[in-house]
């Protein structure tokens, strides 16, 4: 007995039964009529000009600081991930060993979230606007470094040899035979980067790091719902241009899908990229102006708060298994609610067109809406724990995993599901038969790569006392414990790096296609 | 007896011209029917309209007499009863042959059966049944479909057409891609098992393949060029045709 594909995809929402089995048990019901109230102001959000004007700063400054990070991250990752390539090392000197070194050393600046680095860089330089930049560029270069050397690595070689053996040196050689091959693909990707760059520079602004973020958590936690919406609505906005910009310009510049499981050719329209790319160059240099970015300014380091001497006895007394199985346990759960629910919907709202939009609707709020402050309305109603700090994380990788769902529905077995419709099959089934049978191994393999981002991601809900090595780690910056930090720190960096081979494997394996027309390589790397 | 499907002047409007144009047409119960006609004739979209998934903008569908259900249960039971072979077959290529032979009862079976068929062989002797009327190795049924030969995917594709149990049977230029020697097995087969009480409609790009049809209906952008027996065609009806086209 072994389950075929299209069930493969609705085993992980399984996790509604124990989840739906404790949540009376968690629930206090106190402010049900808080949700109310906060559901109620969505619709008459506050238009006043002085909000509207807060709002609009802050909006500014977090698109300002996405942009900046992300550029940065680009810049750094395109560096660090050609000096990480093994392919680019074996040409130049014939050995591919220092490629591995660089490898080890960036999987560190990978392994934390950037709002650790965002807090840890606050606690050296204060608050200062490069600070939230800098959080978002180094573990987004690291992993774009990551993903530009795995790309250049599974790149064929047959050209490269060509050249080579026809006298090139090396670095043209390089540049002709793999950077044609590479550049679509690291342009989807950075695309994709920046939206990412856009939710995390949110979420920094959550923990005081500047920008919209602050504003949205203060408005919910002094109950100001209609001024909440009036920032939530903006965003949601800007959001939405931005996915609809990016997408327009990876279909109009025929770039590789993320989800996309065919090898697209190198991309057409040269002069328009260029014309991009340098476009991009004034428009950073008048966001860094504007938000009066000095990268000096990071040098200047100010003196450390008083550190208590250290104590490791009691770093070593930290209750460090439950700690751990708390933050194991919160991934899982948000990861298996995540890509368990967004299949589960499609069905659910299959046969209405209505439905769909709303689907939608729902996951963008759930892309837009930063973790914490989703933990933050879930304590109206629920208890502080690992539970309430899975639905946040949930919650939100849900909408992006929805996303990318729903775009990869619209592109794979489109055939087989009108074979079925046309033989009465009835929509759901027709989805589920049709539609998700190509799409379940792709979609699993990302679920992987997502669970691998929440464990990195679950100490942002440290915040709500989720009960996890998050939840410690916020305490110990809050409360200068620099032992603790540094265990925390450690503990936390190694257990992400366990997790990134963990879902590495499992990538692999459900990348093995059985027949032919996939591409691992591609489906392995360019969606991270 | 009411015909198997009537279609009365349907029009399908497309961007510069009419897709179909006022097309009327009978199918009667044990009638074997070819489609004729150059590309962008309308054959396609003929097909679309008779299995349900194209709805006219002018026109009535009636099938076994009765027009087209409103409700979306009642108009599945009707569309369960019609077939279509598709030209790129549409097998789900991750299932087994199985799973695609039992996919085709999804209308007739609710979730619980679909869910479960999706994880353990379901109504095993039925889908031999249906193999072995095509000349298939029963023991196919526990391969996945993209582990088969391009002459056993169409004769799956078949099979599951038979699985089915349609009283029509649609196909879109089922022998557009395949060799001479394939594309003739597959008509024989699709003549056999297209005898009473079901009918078939099928469309032909190649006019010499007329063997075994009781009818030929040709049709040229859009519009009904002649609808008669076999044996009456002449060659100078079909030159008319194609004439000015690529056939």
């Amino acid at each position: 007995m072994r389950p075929a594909a299209p069930l493969w995809v609705l085993l992980p929402a399984l996790v509604l039964l124990p989840v739906l089995a404790l949540l009376p048990g968690i629930s206090h019901g106190g402010g049900w009529e808080l949700v109310g109230q906060f559901a109620a102001a969505a619709l008459q959000p506050s238009p006043d000009p002085l909000v509207l004007r807060s709002v609009l700063g802050g909006l500014g400054v977090t698109a300002g600081i996405a942009l900046l990070g992300w550029a940065g991250s680009l810049v750094l990752g395109l560096g660090l991930g050609i000096a990480s390539s093994r392919v680019v090392w074996r040409t130049c000197t014939g050995s591919a060993a220092p490629a591995g070194w660089i490898r080890r050393l960036l999987a560190l600046p990978r392994s934390l979230h950037e709002l650790l680095w965002g807090l840890l860089l606050l606690q050296l330089v204060g608050l200062q606007p490069e600070v939230a930049v800098v959080a978002i560029a180094i573990p987004f270069g690291a992993l774009v470094a990551r993903v530009v050397s795995d790309l250049l690595d599974t790149l064929p070689t047959a050209s490269l040899e060509a050249l080579r053996s026809g006298g090139a040196p090396a670095p043209a050689a390089l540049l002709t035979a793999l950077g044609p091959p590479l550049l679509p693909q690291v342009i989807s990707y950075s695309g994709y980067r920046l939206e990412c760059a856009l939710r995390s520079a949110t979420l920094l602004g959550v923990f005081g790091l500047g920008g919209l973020g602050t504003e949205l958590r203060l408005t919910l936690q002094s109950l100001a719902f209609r001024e909440l919406w009036t920032g939530l609505w903006l965003l949601l906005l800007l959001m939405l241009l931005l996915e609809a910009l990016l997408g327009w310009l990876r279909r109009r510049w025929a770039m590789p899908a993320r989800l996309g499981l065919r090898q697209r050719s190198v991309g057409r329209q040269a002069r328009e990229l260029v014309a991009a790319g340098l476009a991009l160059l004034p428009l950073l240099a008048v966001v860094a102006w504007q938000l009066e970015v000095e990268p000096a300014a990071l040098l200047q380091w100010q003196g450390l708060p008083p550190l208590g001497p250290s104590d490791w006895g009691a770093v070593a007394a930290l209750p460090w298994p439950g700690l751990i199985a708390n933050t194991v346990l919160l991934t899982v759960l948000a990861a298996a609610l995540a890509v368990g629910l967004a299949p589960l919907l499609l069905l659910v709202v299959a046969p209405w067109p209505i439905g769909g939009a709303l689907v939608r609707g729902l996951w963008a709020l759930g892309r837009l809406w930063p973790p914490p402050l989703t933990a933050l309305l879930l304590l109206f109603v629920l208890q502080p724990g690992v539970l309430t700090g899975a639905l946040a994380l949930g919650f939100h990788n849900l909408g992006i995993l929805g996303r990318l769902l729903l775009e990869a529905t619209e592109t794979t077995g489109a055939h087989q599901q009108q074979a079925l419709l046309a033989a009465g099959g009835g929509p759901r089934l027709a989805l589920l038969y049709g539609r998700f049978s190509g799409l379940a191994r792709p979609y699993l393999a990302y679920g992987a790569y997502r669970a691998d981002v929440i464990l990195r991601e679950s100490v942002v809900v440290g915040l709500v006392g989720a009960t996890g090595l998050g939840s410690q780690l916020l305490e110990a910056l809050s409360s200068f414990a620099g032992d603790q930090l540094l265990a925390l720190v450690l503990a936390y960096a190694l257990l992400t790096l366990l997790g990134e081979d963990l879902s590495d494997r499992a990538r692999l394996w459900l990348l093995e296609t059985p027949h032919g027309d996939g591409h691992p390589q591609e489906a392995g790397g360019a969606w991270r | 007896m009411p015909s198997l499907l009537s279609l009365e002047s349907i029009t399908v409007r497309g961007r510069t011209q009419p897709r179909l144009d006022g097309v009327s047409l009978q199918l009667e119960p044990g009638e074997r029917v070819a489609l004729l006609g150059p590309s962008g004739a309308g054959k396609s979209t003929l097909i679309a309209v008779a299995n349900g998934l194209l709805a006219p903008d002018h026109g009535q569908v009636r099938w076994q007499g009765e027009p087209r259900a409103r409700s979306r249960r009642a108009r599945r039971r009707q569309q369960a009863r019609i077939g279509t072979l598709w030209q790129d077959l549409r097998l789900i290529e991750e299932l087994t042959v199985q799973q695609n032979l039992n996919a085709a009862r999804l209308a007739a079976w609710g979730w619980p059966r679909a869910l479960l068929n999706l994880l353990l062989p379901l109504d095993t002797p039925a889908c031999a049944e249906v193999l072995q009327r095509l000349d298939l190795d029963p023991a196919l049924l526990n391969q996945p479909v993209s582990a088969l030969s391009g002459g056993q995917r169409q004769r799956v594709a078949l099979a599951r057409l038979l699985r089915q149990e349609p009283l029509l049977l649609l196909a879109d230029e089922p022998l557009a891609s395949l060799d001479p020697r394939l594309a003739a097995d597959l008509l024989t087969l699709l003549l056999e098992l297209a005898g009473p009480p079901r009918g078939l409609l099928l469309s032909l790009h190649r006019p010499d393949l007329l063997t075994g049809f009781d009818r030929v209906v040709g049709l040229r952008d859009g519009r009904l060029v002649f609808d008669q027996p076999c044996a009456s065609l002449d060659p100078g009806q079909l030159e008319a045709l194609y004439a000015g086209a690529e056939p």
